[in-house]
């Protein structure tokens, strides 16, 4: 993100002081979780942005979801407000909450991109992996459509690669059952990695964090627990990007995945 | 005349229900007809059992305490798709949540590492202290190293305000 965005014409601010977005925290007690998204707001709209960036789907829906939440029912606005007001804050309301996906593919031309994309990806089949939060509930206004999503297999596209339609598309990563359950959150992983490793892929492109967790730093518990040698290279969508722009692996943390995305890596140079 | 549990004697618990029904979301259990739509999509269905229609059918009843002490609401893993499909709008998946704070709420069973997170936010500000890891070369590596910028601790005001949040839900 820091590398691929700022080439692309956008100018990235670091917030200050920030705090975790409520999602993890939703199951103990919503409204603390509330309090916290309308936090990270607050402290975005002090310093007069007009849009936040998130690069994780859990953040994304807990903003909108505060948004939401806040925006019709004016005693609980009041209520966090007052919390809020310890630290000198106060949430309004203004930001546009926009994920990575939105901004690349929604807020400049595809044009912009390829002509930054130094080397296409010809001939390579990837799978995409959008995560349940930026998609649903489409009620509150999600990324992209809630049962048949596009927009990161355009972006896939626009890069020369061929984007894999595969009947588990929308299977959900498991990530949030790892803290009850973590076997069968690990077997969701694991079937759907294999699902798309059985389809030919090169690899598999997410656009979540918490997915991209599930499916590179834990594929191989993944495969232990379905009994299945699972060996696919799992990235994120900016990591590809970048690769494509020329861009060193390790600026775009690639030597940070678990999964073997050297293989991918060499089929791209 | 009130419905019965036939295997366990318990009776429908109409304040529990309340406040349930109170809990910041959008579940509305009266809306459902029980077409099944959520459950038929439910991947925790697969894997773990989990019949959103059940859930919504005994909080709608008023089964809430047999509910709260069951396992069975820790296995949904908050994929949406009930609350995307379902055609009366009922959002099962709130309701589990809603279901969830008051387990929380009334010293229930809770999975641990839930708990665990919240105290983690109340220290760090995260879910998690910034950690060092290692690249696929083992070399191990911080955000510093990273070029990442720093991550401010949170102050005692952020910690208050918070533990006045967790006390307000």
């Amino acid at each position: 993100m820091r590398e691929v965005l700022p080439k692309l014409g956008f100018e990235l601010v670091d917030l200050d002081n920030v705090s975790c977005c409520g999602t993890p925290i939703k199951s103990v007690n919503i409204y603390a979780s509330l309090y916290l998204a309308a936090r990270n707001l607050a402290i975005a709209e002090k310093l007069g942005l007009n849009n936040l960036l998130t690069i994780c789907n859990g953040c994304h829906l807990s903003f909108s979801e505060a948004m939401h939440y806040l925006g019709k029912d004016e005693s609980l606005r009041g209520k966090i407000n007052s919390l809020l007001s310890e630290e000198d804050l106060k949430y309004k309301g203004s930001l546009r909450i926009l994920h990575v996906i939105d901004l690349l593919h929604d807020m400049i031309e595809a044009e912009t991109i390829q002509k930054s994309v130094k080397r296409k990806l010809h001939g390579l089949k990837l799978a995409s992996q959008y995560g349940c939060h930026i998609l649903r509930p489409s009620k509150l206004g999600r990324v992209d459509h809630p049962e048949n999503p596009r927009k990161l297999d355009d972006l896939i596209g626009l890069l020369g690669a061929e984007s894999l339609d595969y009947p588990e598309k929308l299977d959900c990563c498991g990530a949030l059952l790892m803290l009850s359950h973590p076997d069968a959150a690990l077997t969701f992983a694991g079937l759907k990695i294999k699902a798309v490793q059985d389809r030919g892929a090169d690899g598999l492109v997410v656009s979540c964090p918490s997915c991209h967790r599930m499916f590179d730093e834990r594929q191989k518990s993944a495969g232990a627990t379905i009994g299945s040698k699972l060996n696919l290279p799992v990235l994120y969508f900016t990591q590809l990007l970048g690769v494509t722009m020329g861009i060193e692996p390790e600026k775009l943390g690639l030597h940070l995945n678990r999964s073997p995305v050297d293989e991918l890596l060499e089929k791209i140079s | 005349m009130t419905i019965t549990d036939l295997m366990t004697s318990k009776k429908p618990d109409a304040g529990l229900r309340l406040r349930v029904l109170g809990k910041i979301g959008e579940h509305k259990p009266y809306n459902c007809y029980q077409c099944i739509k959520c459950t038929s999509g439910c991947p925790s269905m697969k894997m773990l059992e989990l019949k959103p229609h059940e859930i919504v059918a005994l909080s709608k009843a008023g089964f809430i305490e047999e509910l709260v002490n069951s396992g069975i609401i820790w296995t949904c893993a908050t994929c949406l798709k009930c609350k995307e499909r379902c055609p009366q709008e009922v959002a099962p998946v709130d309701l589990l949540l809603a279901l969830r704070n008051l387990a929380v709420e009334m010293e229930a069973k809770v999975p641990e590492s839930y708990l665990r997170l919240v105290s983690t936010v109340l220290e760090t500000g995260f879910i998690q202290k910034p950690q060092e890891t290692v690249t696929r070369k083992l070399e191990k590596v911080n955000r510093e190293k990273l070029g990442l910028p720093k991550v401010s601790e949170p102050n005692e005001k952020f910690k208050s305000a918070f533990l006045r949040a967790l006390e307000g839900g």
